[in-house]
């Protein structure tokens, strides 16, 4: 059974769902016209609730680019593990090169370097500046040729070793066993806490987010009730709420992009002229993605928090 | 208009609000509802708004059984109420006229009826030009005023009210009740619940009056109590 609006006493000529397709468009502008007076009318408490929106949204982004960074740091400290392979003394050119190309077939293996006895002479030196003169002392170069192996993954450090160890050719393999295993169990608790950490600051943005609509949806309780009382739509109700609850998500990403942007263009500019060392990810390679996320949690908060928060309300 | 059969209410918490309710309210009639305070006027109310909805019986209202009535043609049904509060649940953001526009925007009107009606139901309740103030800068008699014009500016064809008079000093207890009168006149129906006596006695309409949940009185030229 449908029912349409009364018209009494003076019937309108226009069946109920005519008038309603006739005036949907208007519907939707009412539903927007609402939704801007909402925010005007409740001015203060929308700007109270996209601030606190976009703070929470910025500490939940700044969680990310921390992640990201740490990860990166990550991933730099095990770049830096490689395997030694040192070739057996009277080796043929042809034979080395048969070995280097051999490794470099190998899975996991990322740059495979060639490193000849007076190369590794000369380093020596360079590295030990005090032992320059033992060269004079000895009858000839002691260092036979070998072969450095950086691997893509610290993980599979152990399995490159052993395989660059079976190698025939290969007389000794070095790799420093002990402090590639700490090291891949370091950047893996890196990556975790990281991970975690921003996971914990997403989750509280959510939370805070979700808590500031339900509380502004709270204060205007009476408003809800007396629409569903005069026989408001569930949609029309929820209409204009989720069009603010958008807008609000909208102007905090917008907030919280801003406050980030400028925060981490800043440090790691300041970072790269004072502390050189400590290796930032460029602003490019972190900021679009922390954007993007802020965007997506501001939205899907600010629409989701609404229609959620309203749902008690529509229940009569 | 407004038929109840057999109808029970049961709440969650046990506790019974209306029991074997039979009563059938015809078109344009004009009636009030008294009773003690918990004596099931409230549910009474809404239950015809399917607010609420009976543990046993059946309420029919303007030919719609509420009973089979699915929830989305809810909001249909009651914009053929009107309803005044005791609390008069304004808008104190808003003025009047936004008050008394709050009913239509939000239930589809034509955005080019919306003013003329205003302007009706204003001059109706005697308003019109206090049409821009804020409800705080009016009295407690103005304010139910306003939520009358909330309520019939729909053009309802039942007009409830809720212990309308309940805030309101006596003078303007009895400007609203010369006012539903008025309404009523026009062809609306009337259900007022009321604790006051001399409002009842000096209309003598139709009395309904419920005790513990059951009707233990209905006379068509009631008094507030049953003379002795």
């Amino acid at each position: 059974m449908r029912l349409e609006v009364s018209t009494r006493p003076r019937p309108d000529p226009l069946s109920g769902a005519a008038l309603r397709a006739r005036r949907w468009p208007a519907t939707v502008r009412a539903i927007l016209d609402d939704a801007v007076g909402g925010l005007r009318r409740n001015g203060l408490m929308a700007a109270a609730a996209t601030t606190t929106m976009a703070i929470a949204l910025a500490v939940a982004g700044a969680g990310f680019v921390l992640s990201a960074n740490l990860s990166h740091l990550a991933a730099i400290l095990e770049a830096q593990v490689e395997v030694v392979g040192f070739f057996r003394r009277g080796l043929s050119p042809a034979r080395q090169q048969q070995i280097l190309e051999a490794v470099r077939a190998l899975p996991d293996v990322r740059r495979v370097t060639f490193i000849g006895k007076d190369d590794a002479l000369r380093r020596l030196q360079q590295t030990y500046g005090a032992m320059a003169s033992v060269r004079s002392l000895l009858p000839g170069n002691p260092l036979p040729d070998s072969i450095e192996v950086r691997v893509a993954d610290a993980g599979r450090v152990r399995a490159v070793a052993e395989a660059l160890g079976r190698t025939d050719g290969i007389e000794d393999v070095v790799f420093g066993a002990p402090v590639v295993d700490r090291l891949v169990a370091l950047t893996r608790a890196v990556r975790i806490a990281g991970g975690a950490l921003a996971a914990l600051l997403v989750a509280s943005a959510l939370l805070i987010i979700a808590n500031t609509i339900r509380l502004t949806i709270a204060a205007r309780r009476q408003e809800i009730e007396i629409m569903t009382l005069v026989g408001a739509t569930a949609g029309f109700i929820r209409g204009p709420f989720l069009v603010e609850g958008a807008l609000q998500g909208i102007a905090a990403a917008v907030l919280a992009s801003v406050l980030l942007v400028a925060a981490y263009t800043g440090l790691a500019n300041a970072a790269s002229t004072s502390l050189p060392f400590l290796p930032l990810l460029p602003p490019a390679a972190v900021v679009p993605q922390t954007i993007g996320l802020i965007w997506l949690l501001s939205l899907a908060v600010g629409v989701g928090g609404s229609a959620i928060g309203l749902r008690r309300y529509l229940a009569t | 208009m407004i038929h109840f059969d057999g109808v029970g209410k049961r709440y969650a918490t046990g506790v019974v609000a209306l029991q074997d309710v039979t009563v059938r309210i015809a078109p344009g009639e004009f009636v009030f509802l008294v009773g003690p305070t918990g004596s099931g006027k409230s549910t009474f109310l809404r239950l015809i708004q399917r607010i609420e909805r009976p543990t046993a019986g059946r309420v029919v209202v303007d030919g719609i059984d509420l009973g089979a009535l699915p929830a989305a043609q809810v909001p249909f049904l009651r914009r053929r109420l009107g309803v005044v509060f005791q609390e008069f649940k304004l808008l104190a953001d808003r003025t009047v006229a936004d008050n008394v526009a709050f009913a239509l925007r939000v239930t589809d009107a034509d955005p080019a009826e919306i003013g003329p009606r205003i302007q009706w139901a204003l001059e109706l309740v005697g308003l019109a030009d206090r049409a821009d103030d804020l409800p705080a800068r009016l009295s407690g008699g103005e304010q139910q005023r306003v939520c009358l014009a909330r309520a019939v500016v729909t053009r309802p064809a039942i007009l409830l009210a809720d212990e309308p008079t309940g805030n309101l000093d006596p003078e303007a207890a009895w400007e609203l009740v010369h006012l539903l009168s008025a309404i009523n006149l026009r062809g609306t129906t009337v259900v007022v619940t009321t604790h006051n006596p001399t409002l009842v006695d000096i209309l003598r309409r139709r009395v309904i009056e419920l005790h513990a949940g059951r009707v233990v009185r209905d006379e068509a030229r009631g008094l507030y109590q049953t003379a002795p």
